[in-house]
């Protein structure tokens, strides 16, 4: 039997609230991070973007240092500083402006330079996938590396690079997204960083069990997902073997849903193929935006909230179903009983990722 | 842990398994590597040159031993680089800021992780699949993440060192190290299979820089 492994929230910078309690106050509350940005885009355009306005001078430092200084306040520098602790980082672009150079430099040396930790920093940058990655790889970390504590950090901050594409691509909604919906019409970006401790004992009450993780590849297509929903389906089923579970024991299932016509309705039939379709899903993107690198982590910390609290949140921007599968979403956030929980990732390079959490 | 077939390719040559295969002789080596190749594969042209080194190293590694016996999903994919996407980024950016538009093309490819997916279509894996940014070829990475995997009852790792990179000079830097691991039996201790990974990549630097005069 291999050892257990949990996670706790370190904290979570979004632009609905600096740490976890304020976070959650926002979702509790409806409030979104999706507004009209004038002039953002390329050709002046408007979009609708999750951003931060104060975050000053460079804006992946700023946010990376406040995530890291707001972590410190409910971790012991003993622990970050550690020879047993590493750090995880999850990124898709990194350090943007610090193109044609080493984008990931600057988080590698911040890391070091506010926890005092030794190690070298791990990063991962696999599209929209790295998070769950992240955190399937702080697991191995753990259980096989003889660590005893691992860190992992999703961050990813809006760019001109990464909005001029995915407007290139008529990727990008002209109202804040709406996940699985009808009238979805594309993916609002976003902006975030979010932490999540990785132990081997529960450090905290809200600490919940890591059983399982994995990934797949839909060996389809570079930027459009399968049509069947191959790779989500194997790699949901993978883990839920890995896990050793029934189906029947997943109490919620935070899916990617980004928006688009072509990803929500390739998770619809995932889920479908998995016989999960009947279990409370939502997704976070109508709060958050596609936060790209943060996504995964950031979704967990809040999926470690519905645990907490016993509390689904609504999947924001979702009225009428708009996939040919039916899956169940949630429309209004409500009280339930929440143990087992279903995190899924897709992203761009074909890559399926899903871990499963338990109270 | 053992690995049981490498490959190397940069713009003065290729080879497999420590045997050079052919030299380049011409700017466009990655056009003449696909020739050499014998390679009937149309989608090759329109990938970036992550992914075109990639493949053609893979097809390497294949053409003495193919993959095809193993489970579509047995194989797990290990990747790396430096520099991540910064090529293709470069050419992305000028795009939109020289060139008027942003293009979809060049955006689909700025992501380092792009060229795992592109080994999955051509071959039909939907294994697992990892990219990790390291300062400089780190073989500890690599020992490490594959005992991860023989531990979790994982048999075959294709792992892969990629990268291209352009200076200030606007000269580019390309290097791609692929090999192909077994995970069961052998159980050769991380350092000591570490160790033996620098000293299979320091040979290959070393045998291409002796190859380099054309």
């Amino acid at each position: 039997m291999e050892s257990n492994v949990f996670l706790s929230y370190g904290t979570l910078v979004t632009p609905i609230g600096i740490g976890i309690d304020a976070n959650f106050k926002s979702l509790k509350n409806g409030i979104s991070g999706i507004q009209q940005k004038e002039h953002a885009g390329f050709k002046q355009e408007n979009w609708f973007l999750s951003t931060m306005e104060n975050l000053q001078g460079n804006r992946f430092n700023t946010l990376l240092e406040t995530a890291l200084n707001d972590l410190k306040k409910s971790y012991p520098e003993a622990l970050l500083s550690d020879q047993k602790t590493c750090f995880i980082l999850s990124s898709t672009k990194g350090n943007i402006d610090h193109l044609a150079g080493d984008v990931f430099a600057s988080a590698r040396t911040l890391i070091g330079n506010i926890t005092n930790n030794p190690n070298d920093v791990i990063v991962i940058s696999n599209a929209c996938i790295s998070g769950v990655i992240a955190i399937n790889t702080a697991a191995d970390y753990l259980r096989y590396s003889g660590f005893d504590t691992v860190i992992v950090i999703g961050i990813d901050v809006v760019s001109d690079f990464v909005l001029f594409g995915f407007q290139s691509l008529f990727a990008l909604s002209d109202e804040p997204a709406r996940p699985f919906d009808k009238n979805r019409k594309g993916i609002s970006l976003g902006e975030a960083c979010g932490i999540i401790v990785v132990s081997k004992e529960k450090t905290t009450a809200s600490s919940v069990e890591y059983l399982s993780g994995a990934s797949s590849n839909d060996a389809n297509h570079i930027s459009g997902p399968s049509r069947t929903g191959e790779g989500l389906f194997r790699v949901v089923n993978k883990t839920i073997e890995r896990a050793a579970i029934p189906h029947s024991e997943i109490d919620f299932i935070s899916a990617h849903g980004t928006g688009t016509l072509y990803n929500d309705e390739m998770e619809s039939i995932a889920f479908m193929r998995c016989e999960l379709q009947n279990v409370p899903t939502n997704s976070l993107k109508g709060f958050f935006g596609h936060t790209l690198g943060a996504a995964g982590v950031i979704e967990v910390i809040v999926c470690m909230l519905s645990i907490e609290h016993q509390l689904l949140f609504e999947s924001k921007g979702f009225e009428e179903t708009g996939t040919t599968q039916e899956i169940n979403l949630v429309k209004q956030t409500h009280p339930a009983s929440v143990k087992t929980v279903l995190k899924t990732a897709s992203g761009f390079g074909g890559g399926n990722a899903a871990l499963l959490i338990r109270k | 842990m053992k690995i049981t077939a490498s490959s190397y390719i940069t713009p003065t040559g290729a080879f497999l398994n420590g045997q050079l295969k052919f030299t380049f002789q011409s700017e466009n080596w990655l056009k003449e590597s696909y020739q050499q190749l014998e390679l009937d594969y149309p989608k090759f042209h329109k990938m970036d040159h992550l992914s075109k080194m990639t493949v053609l190293a893979t097809e390497l590694i294949q053409s003495e031993g193919s993959l095809s016996e193993l489970k579509d999903d047995e194989l797990e994919l290990l990747f790396a680089n430096t520099n991540a996407s910064q090529h293709t980024d470069m050419k992305f950016i000028e795009s939109y800021t020289q060139q008027g538009n942003p293009s979809p093309s060049l955006f689909v490819y700025t992501l380092p992780n792009i060229l795992t997916g592109e080994l999955a279509i051509r071959n039909k894996w939907y294994g697992e699949n990892t990219f990790f940014i390291a300062p400089q070829f780190d073989s500890n990475l690599f020992a490490e993440r594959l005992y991860h995997a023989s531990q979790k009852g994982g048999t075959w790792c294709l792992c892969g060192w990629v990268d291209s990179k352009v200076d200030e000079k606007n000269q580019v830097t390309e290097e791609c190290f692929l090999f192909l691991v077994a995970l069961n039996g052998n159980t050769a201790d991380r350092s000591s299979f570490a160790s033996a990974l620098n000293e299979l990549l320091t040979n290959y630097r070393k045998g291409n820089s002796g190859n380099s005069n054309r």
